[in-house]
């Protein structure tokens, strides 16, 4: 491993080997219970290229060695995409964050932070059409490599719509990927190719206008109509947010509110959009997700009796349950629950990562996996591979 | 505090990434959530803390702005203050620099080397006994004087009787709690809480946001650990000027903004004082972006300046920035600190902005 990082260390300014620096880039959001944590193994060593030069570098070196890669955003999914489950060499891209606005569209690198790269547009008229709740922290590389839905994506979709182009580096290379081919990338978590920018489609900054209506969820499809953003919050939920102890539907409109509604409590939701962590405050939280159809999400919803976010989307509804814990394992058990009721009403998880790539959501990815890293060098063991933990999952899923 | 329970609160959702210190370091050894996570880990006996971590637990000006973000609402001041006492119990720590200017304390009362015989000097006045004090602090008695004479000319003409303590006001001891050197400010304490009772001192009146928050927050928790009763009511200069101060209209045609102190505003709350005061003074005042809770360090706090003055002056830089993005060429704070540290970063990129302190512009238009 020494010539690995010696000749790392000579193509790329920033570097890392110190023991505790390893530890803390082999995690993620997710919270990986002591049992399984022989599963993780330490990188070698974090890099944070700044240029397309030492990406391409650290390539070479990953092909030289047959050492593997794992890209990191700002490792703030808990699908565990960003975990190093193999000694590997982590690719943080978090000083890869320029930003440059050209017309209606941005080249973001990879590493920008969402809500920096809407702070930038807004100065110039823009907004962003979709980004995601953890937009304070998470990036856009990040976002793109676990793929889905975010604010804005009721009127706009998920995250591979709002995409015009990717670059990204693999071991051929640079190449620039659009249309059809951005399937190959968007939700793949690094494991075909390493996300260095992406052109974003925009908005113009038109002021969000909101409105709170307490309804139930059935009716508040009905209500989706000419809306930007639409989530629907159960009472329960809507309590440990701080809100009305009611169901609740929010709905932000580009411009004037089209529905009337509570305002003041509607700007209050829409301001809390990238809050919902508070559930948190009290207990601590199990995060669970899944994606329904609209026809079969309100049968779903019948069936589920923890404090839950539904997220309106052009294609779908995606439901983001938050399982109060007692004890860790009863709780991850419920998280799987969840999601294995959403498949009965014809639903899905909503990201593979680390924990679910036997869902079989990527399987389509497999060959073209195959020709680009035949290694298995990118982000082994994820999305389109199995790995211990999703074994694991796998049996767990049994059992619920 | 249980420094484990707390820690085990993190969800590492990564909001506190907006770190201003992460955000020039880059690495997760600095960001508040990797200290919290490192931290978890040393307190559950799974890793050991070597120097070079350490060090980069240090590297934080406790400027609040991680607990400010926190969804889960960690208290991270309390957290990161009680983890460097806990480095310093086990001998990881004071770092060099926070070491000396202890031992620079131990023997002066101050970390500025001042002669603590003449700490007092920069009054003009004659000295009365009085029942308020106005505690002049360390940065305002030994390198900031003209702050420590508006001050103490604003509190005259406002008809306030106060005296000063002089050569018997001692180091409030706030960056040595700031830096988990709690058994010099235990000292510190007992020399200047000794005094005030002997002077029968019942108000305390401060132009420094660290003092402030160190002698209304921290001196009442030491005073009840010693079994002390603190009746002492604590104010900082802007809240009396903002109740009492009348003005005339500045005449200051060019445009101003305000950087919110660290210790005035996240530790202690308080905003809209020192814009009233403007607002009175009928400055053109125009906001940073980064304001009030979300308002971006001067960089110079929490030990950060004297240790890692390379990273203390980035944040200065980029504050300073900041403020000329607005078209102010004024930058008013009432923090001597800020003030000091602003000033010499606004010299770095060309004195085109003057850094002022707001007690030192209302003092001049206080109506008689």
């Amino acid at each position: 491993m020494d010539s690995v990082i010696l000749e790392l260390s000579h193509s790329i300014k920033r570097v890392d080997t110190h023991p505790l620096q390893r530890v803390l880039y082999s995690q993620d959001l997710l919270k990986i219970p002591k049992f399984l944590e022989r599963f993780v193994k330490h990188p070698i060593c974090v890099v944070q290229p700044e240029s397309d030069e030492e990406v391409r570098a650290v390539l070479k070196i990953s092909r030289k060695y047959g050492i593997p890669v794992v890209p990191r955003g700002a490792a703030t999914s808990a699908y565990g995409g960003a975990v190093t489950i193999k000694p590997c060499i982590v690719v943080d891209f978090t000083r890869m964050r320029k930003i440059e606005i050209a017309g209606k569209k941005a080249v973001v690198e990879s590493g920008a932070v969402w809500l920096d790269v809407e702070k930038e547009l807004n100065r110039h008229g823009l907004a962003l059409r979709v980004y995601p709740s953890s937009a304070p922290a998470g990036t856009v590389g990040g976002w793109i490599a676990q793929g889905g839905y975010g604010i804005g994506s009721l009127k706009y979709g998920g995250i591979g719509k709002n995409i015009e182009w990717l670059e990204v580096a693999d071991f051929d290379g640079i190449k620039k990927v659009g249309g059809d081919e951005l399937k190959n990338y968007v939700g793949l978590f690094g494991t075909t190719g390493l996300i260095l920018r992406a052109c974003l489609k925009l908005r113009d900054n038109v002021r969000i206008d909101s409105v709170a209506i307490k309804t139930d969820f059935a009716k508040s499809i009905d209500l989706l109509d000419g809306a930007y953003h639409g989530v629907f919050v159960n009472r329960e939920l809507a309590k440990m947010l701080g809100f009305n102890e009611a169901d609740l539907l929010l709905l932000s409109y580009e411009g004037e509110a089209e529905k009337e509604g509570d305002k003041e409590l509607g700007s209050r939701m829409w301001e809390n959009r990238f809050n919902l962590f508070r559930a948190g405050r009290e207990r601590e939280v199990v995060f669970t997700e899944a994606i329904l159809p609209y026809e079969t999400a309100p049968d779903f919803l019948s069936t589920v009796d923890i404090p839950v976010e539904a997220v309106f989307t052009k294609d779908n509804v995606v439901f983001l349950g938050f399982i109060p814990v007692g004890n860790y394992y009863r709780a991850a058990l419920k998280a799987i629950k969840f999601i294995k009721i959403a498949e009965k009403f014809g639903g899905r998880t909503y990201a593979t990562g680390m924990l679910f790539p036997h869902k079989g959501l990527a399987d389509y990815a497999g060959s073209y996996k195959k020709a680009i890293d035949p290694d298995s060098l990118l982000n082994p063991g994820k999305a389109v591979e199995g790995n211990s933990f999703s074994r694991m999952i796998k049996l767990a899923e049994m059992i619920v | 505090m249980n420094l484990r329970e707390i820690a085990t609160k993190c969800s590492k959702c990564g909001y506190c990434m907006t770190c201003p210190t992460y955000r020039i370091e880059g690495w997760e050894t600095v960001s508040p959530r990797g200290k919290i996570q490192l931290a978890l880990k040393y307190l559950n006996g799974d890793i050991e803390i070597d120097q070079k971590v350490a060090k980069d637990i240090f590297k934080c000006s406790v400027c609040g702005l991680c607990q400010e973000v926190c969804p889960v609402g960690i208290p991270l001041i309390d957290f990161w203050e009680e983890l460097r006492r806990e480095l310093v119990q086990k001998g990881m720590a004071p770092l060099s620099v926070h070491r000396k200017l202890r031992e620079i304390t131990f023997r002066n009362y101050n970390p500025y080397s001042g002669d603590q015989e003449r700490r007092g000097e920069w009054a003009d006045f004659e000295i009365k006994p009085a029942k308020t004090l106005y505690f002049a602090g360390c940065t305002a008695s030994f390198r900031l004087q003209n702050l420590a004479k508006s001050t103490a000319s604003a509190l005259n003409k406002l008809g306030i009787d106060f005296t000063i303590a002089g050569k018997n006001e001692y180091c409030c001891g706030s960056p040595f709690l700031r830096t988990g050197q709690k058994d010099i400010v235990e000292k510190l304490f007992e020399k200047n809480f000794r005094y005030w009772q002997r002077a029968g001192i019942e108000r305390i009146i401060t132009s420094c946001p660290g003092c402030y928050r160190t002698l209304s927050l921290d001196y009442p928790k030491i005073a009840e650990e010693k079994g002390y009763e603190f009746d002492i009511e604590v104010i900082h200069t802007v809240t009396i000027l903002d109740k009492f101060g009348v003005f005339e209209k500045a005449d200051i045609a060019a445009k101003a903004t305000y950087h919110d102190p660290c210790h005035l505003g996240r530790h202690m709350g308080m905003y809209e004082e020192p814009r009233n005061i403007i607002k009175k003074l009928g400055i053109d005042f125009v906001e940073m972006e980064r304001n009030r809770e979300q308002a971006l360090c001067c960089g110079a706090g929490g030990g950060l300046r004297s240790q890692f003055p390379e990273i203390s002056f980035e944040i200065g830089r980029q504050r300073v920035l900041e403020a000329m993005e607005t078209g102010a060429k004024y930058l008013i704070t009432c923090c001597p600190f800020c003030e000091y540290h602003l000033s010499k970063s606004a010299e770095k990129l060309g004195n085109k902005i003057k850094v002022v302190d707001l007690v030192e512009i209302a003092e001049k238009l206080i109506s008689p």
